[in-house]
């Protein structure tokens, strides 16, 4: 293991700072924002954190956050080294589908998990069957921790699979042979080497669990981002200093990361040719409960809720002859759109992190490293706030206005600053896989810097770049407050569709939507993530 | 969501062939149930086009908005969003801001709106369509249905005698622990602040403390909490009338839920309005004027209440034949929701300090 670039003492190339810089300062739209109206709304962030109705909330949001991370790295790690470096049965089958957690937005997730899980719901009426009368609440902290978990493992789970599928078994093999325990392989020597994926995914986790609003209120647990949303109107100045508050918090742990990982880099290794998966013998069926239970509760238990609401719905429908409120063609054309713009965020998401994560992984730079402090912090601040960056942005004249309000431009643009921390780790990793040797070779070979990046390096990032991409992608289409405030007029997308009618208890309706939305992110997760990750063995 | 493209064409292809001979009447062409909410002839299209930013659900205004096209020639565009964000880009947009009406699914967000000096004053041919109770002040929205507020309870645990004749009998111990109150929600925090203006704070946050220690639990908003006591999960909640009906819609026998609604002349039976308002910075006031005119008038009311079962509070409307009557015309109190945008912020507060949002 060695330092970044180490190998590479010299400057990093000017029009790369340059580039980086001016892609960090879009990226710092949303905190600048947030420092502008803090100021001129008179809110008064520091007086506030003084009081109770701060510190009861923020005090509950770290609780949550830092056991929601640590359960998440847990479970994100064990399952991405049973997909990738055991003989568990249809590693991929199970790789999709312990990934698609992720497309659950999260106010229909998590209630899909407390109509099938809470008391009444369908498993209670299952075991009802047996005897058993009651199951658990969830509720508070702990249904708060366990539904987050559920909905964000998979950011570990991604970023450590790939690492995982990348490590060399050869070192494995021999201390295998050497006598150690599967257990002490896994602990001394496969994951010291997918720490940095691994604490990188567990601090997307952490700004989520932050950040996150639909499901602490639907759990009903008392967090910053829930008097954020009582006050947003009721006493703005407080709302306003509330998600400063949250900035602020993001960005301490961010730079507390950073600087205890600084010795800690996940180095570049030549990709293996051959893949030995750990036999592991009788405990292959402890494996697969395991496997199963996470896909049962994490997919399965949403998924029920869905059905449930969208097909005994569309048969109560018959009975009653109510009508339905969307229609196939409406489905059909809502979806092509969520496609369409989640493709281009996600594209330019890669775009714009690219440079910085170049950087970052080549040279020591303050640019690189304010840049990637900066877009993952932001992944902390709620939705709404970035819509609103980009509406105060383009207000500040007639001409920027007129021309983009109601663009395309503006809504890609917010979801590409919204989402950049999700492609920004992803990103760095696949910068690592090009072994600096092969760039030196390439070099000493002759071939200029343009070409070099075309012919040796973007080749090995692209399963790296694609999975960043494919990430971004399965946030953009389930994406609610930007999608809501900043699409064109009467463009709408499956995640606002669901949105309105859910809301309104429609529910067959927002079931029958957001069974598409996850049939769509299915095919998106094989073809994006799962398959170029496997390809590239 | 094709109708108004065709609408336009065939008006094109209807000016076409009538060569000089004047405008025609174009026959009606809406369907499903916009053809509900508007049967006469369509008019010839114009280029006016007016911007509405709707806090309502498409899914219910909708059929409205495609009806009014055909019948008045304007082109409706529309941004549908969460009241409250939708209130708070409204302000980030300021002058510029391309809105002509906003509607809301509660006066909350219209009286911030208000206060912000973003809404118009409304003339008097449409205020005059409803109740007084149900204008804001210095005209600046207008109710254009209602949501009653309900007890809503599981029937396989409550027992019929057991319900209360007021909200206020809801600090008994009988009801300790059973009742779900969401207290952060648009409607709940609307209701509290009419509470609040009529029976005085002290009455309102005494009420509210005392459900805290009667162990009231905190929910996000009506819908989870509707689902919730279908399930079985709390005894009662104190929600809208509207979102029982839709859950019991879709899931039939297995949502085991009813809405109880408390003394005609109760507090807990306020009816909550929907709201419209005009932007100051509107380009089209007239067109936007016929627009909320025609959202009273006797297709749309009939379609709110026959369709998603709100109530009407204009044209003479008679509700829904599923819906509880109301009191007296309506209006069972003198309620004005005038302070509901100033009130909201004290509202908050007293939520904040009563401590249920840790229940």
């Amino acid at each position: 293991m060695h330092e970044p670039g180490s190998s590479h003492q010299a400057r990093a190339p000017r029009t790369l700072v340059g580039l980086s810089a001016f892609c960090s300062l879009l990226l710092a739209g949303p905190a600048i924002y947030l420092l502008i109206r803090n100021f001129t709304a008179d809110a008064d962030p520091f007086g506030l954190l003084a009081t109770d109705r701060v510190q009861g909330p923020l005090w509950r949001t770290i609780k949550l956050a830092v056991l929601v991370s640590v359960s998440a790295g847990v479970l994100g790690t064990g399952l991405a080294w049973l997909t990738t470096r055991t003989n568990l049965p249809f590693p991929k089958t199970f790789s999709v589908l312990l990934t698609l957690p992720l497309v659950y937005p999260t106010f229909i997730g998590a209630a899909a998990l407390v109509r099938t899980l809470n008391p009444g719901g369908l498993v209670n009426d299952l075991l009802g069957n047996v005897g058993i009368d009651r199951t658990p609440t969830l509720s508070g902290l702990f249904g708060s921790w366990l539904v987050l978990t559920l909905l964000t493992y998979p950011y570990v789970f991604l970023p450590v699979a790939a690492r995982f599928s990348r490590l060399s078994t050869s070192i494995e093999q021999t201390a295998r042979l050497l006598g150690n325990s599967a257990f002490r392989v896994f602990f001394r020597i496969l994951m010291p080497q997918a720490l940095g994926s691994i604490v990188a995914g567990m601090l997307l986790v952490f700004l989520y669990a932050i950040s996150d609003f639909g499901a602490v209120a639907i759990l009903r647990y008392d967090t910053l981002t829930r008097a954020i949303e009582t006050n947003q109107l009721a006493n703005r100045p407080v709302a306003l200093a509330l998600s400063l508050t949250l900035l602020v918090l993001a960005a301490v742990v961010v730079i507390a990361e950073r600087l205890a990982g600084r010795r800690r880099v996940d180095a570049s290794t030549a990709r293996s040719s051959t893949v030995t998966r750990l036999d592991l013998g009788r405990g292959r069926i402890v494996g697969i409960v395991v496997a199963a239970t996470v896909v049962l509760f994490a997919v399965g238990a949403p998924l029920a809720a869905l059905l449930d609401w969208s097909v005994r719905g569309l048969l109560t429908r018959n009975r009653t002859g109510r009508r339905l409120r969307v229609d196939t063609e409406e489905i059909v054309e809502i979806t092509g759109n969520t496609l369409a713009v989640s493709a281009v965020a996600a594209l330019c998401a890669v775009l714009i992190v690219l440079p910085i994560a170049i950087l970052v992984g080549r040279y020591r730079t303050r640019v690189g490293n304010f840049g990637h402090a900066v877009a993952i912090s932001t992944f902390a601040l709620p939705g709404i706030l970035i819509a609103l960056t980009g509406t105060f942005f383009i207000n500040q004249s007639d001409w920027t206005f007129n021309t983009f309000k109601n663009s395309m431009a503006i809504l890609i643009f917010s979801y590409t600053i919204r989402f950049a921390a999700l492609a920004m780790g992803t990103a760095l990793l696949a910068v690592r896989a090009v072994p600096d040797r092969l760039r030196d070779a390439s070099q000493t070979l002759g071939a200029d810097s343009r070409r070099r990046f075309r012919t040796v390096e973007l080749p090995l990032m692209r399963p790296g770049l694609l999975a960043a991409g494919g990430l971004v992608l399965l946030s953009t289409m389930k994406e609610l407050p930007i999608s809501l405030l900043l699409s064109p007029f009467e463009f709408e997308t499956l995640s606002t569709r669901i949105f309105g009618t859910f809301n309104e208890s429609f529910v067959t309706e927002a079931g029958l939507m957001a069974l598409t939305l996850v049939a769509m992110s299915f095919v998106a997760t094989w073809a994006l993530i799962i398959r170029p990750m496997s390809q590239s063995r | 969501m094709n109708l108004p493209k065709r609408a336009a064409l065939l008006a094109g292809f209807a000016l076409l062939t009538s060569a000089c001979g004047g405008s025609d009447p174009i026959p009606n062409n809406l369907e499903g149930a916009a053809a509900t909410v508007y049967s006469g002839d369509c008019a010839t299209a114009t280029e006016t086009e007016i911007t509405i930013y709707s806090g309502r659900s498409e899914d219910l205004v909708q059929p409205v908005l495609d009806a009014f096209e055909c019948q008045s020639g304007i082109s409706v565009v529309t941004n549908f969003g969460d009241p409250t964000d939708l209130a708070l880009q409204l302000v980030e947009e300021g002058d510029r801001s391309p809105a002509d009406v906003f509607l809301s699914k509660s006066p909350g967000a219209v009286g911030f709106l208000r206060n912000e000096g973003i809404l118009a004053s409304l003339d008097g041919d449409v205020t005059s369509l409803v109740d007084s109770a149900n204008v804001g002040g210095d005209n600046s929205w207008v109710g254009i249905t209602g949501r009653q507020r309900v007890l809503v309870y599981n029937t396989d645990i409550v027992d019929e005698a057991d319900l209360p004749a007021s909200v206020m009998d809801l600090t008994d111990p009988k009801y300790k622990g059973q009742v779900a109150i969401p207290a952060t929600n648009g409607s709940f925090q609307d209701w509290f602040t009419v509470f609040r203006a009529q029976a005085g704070d002290d009455v309102a946050a005494g009420w509210l403390e005392a459900m805290v220690a009667n162990d009231a639990i905190v929910t996000e908003s009506n819908r989870p909490t509707v689902d919730a006591v279908g399930r079985g999960e709390y005894a009662f909640g104190l929600v809208n009338h509207y979102y029982n009906f839709q859950e019991a819609e879709a899931l039939g026998d297995e949502h085991r839920a009813l809405n109880h609604s408390f003394a005609a002349d109760d507090i807990g039976s306020l009816v909550i309005v929907t709201a419209a308002g005009i932007t100051s910075t509107s380009d089209n006031v007239d067109e936007s004027h016929q627009l909320i005119g025609f959202m009273l008038s006797e297709g749309a009311q009939s379609y709110f209440t026959n369709d998603s079962l709100e109530y009407p509070l204009a044209a003479g409307v008679s509700p829904a034949e599923v819906l509880p009557a109301l009191g007296d015309d309506g209006a069972d109190f003198d309620v004005t929701f005038d302070d509901l945008g100033n009130g909201l912020t004290r509202t908050v507060e007293i939520i904040e300090n009563s401590g249920i949002l840790s229940n």
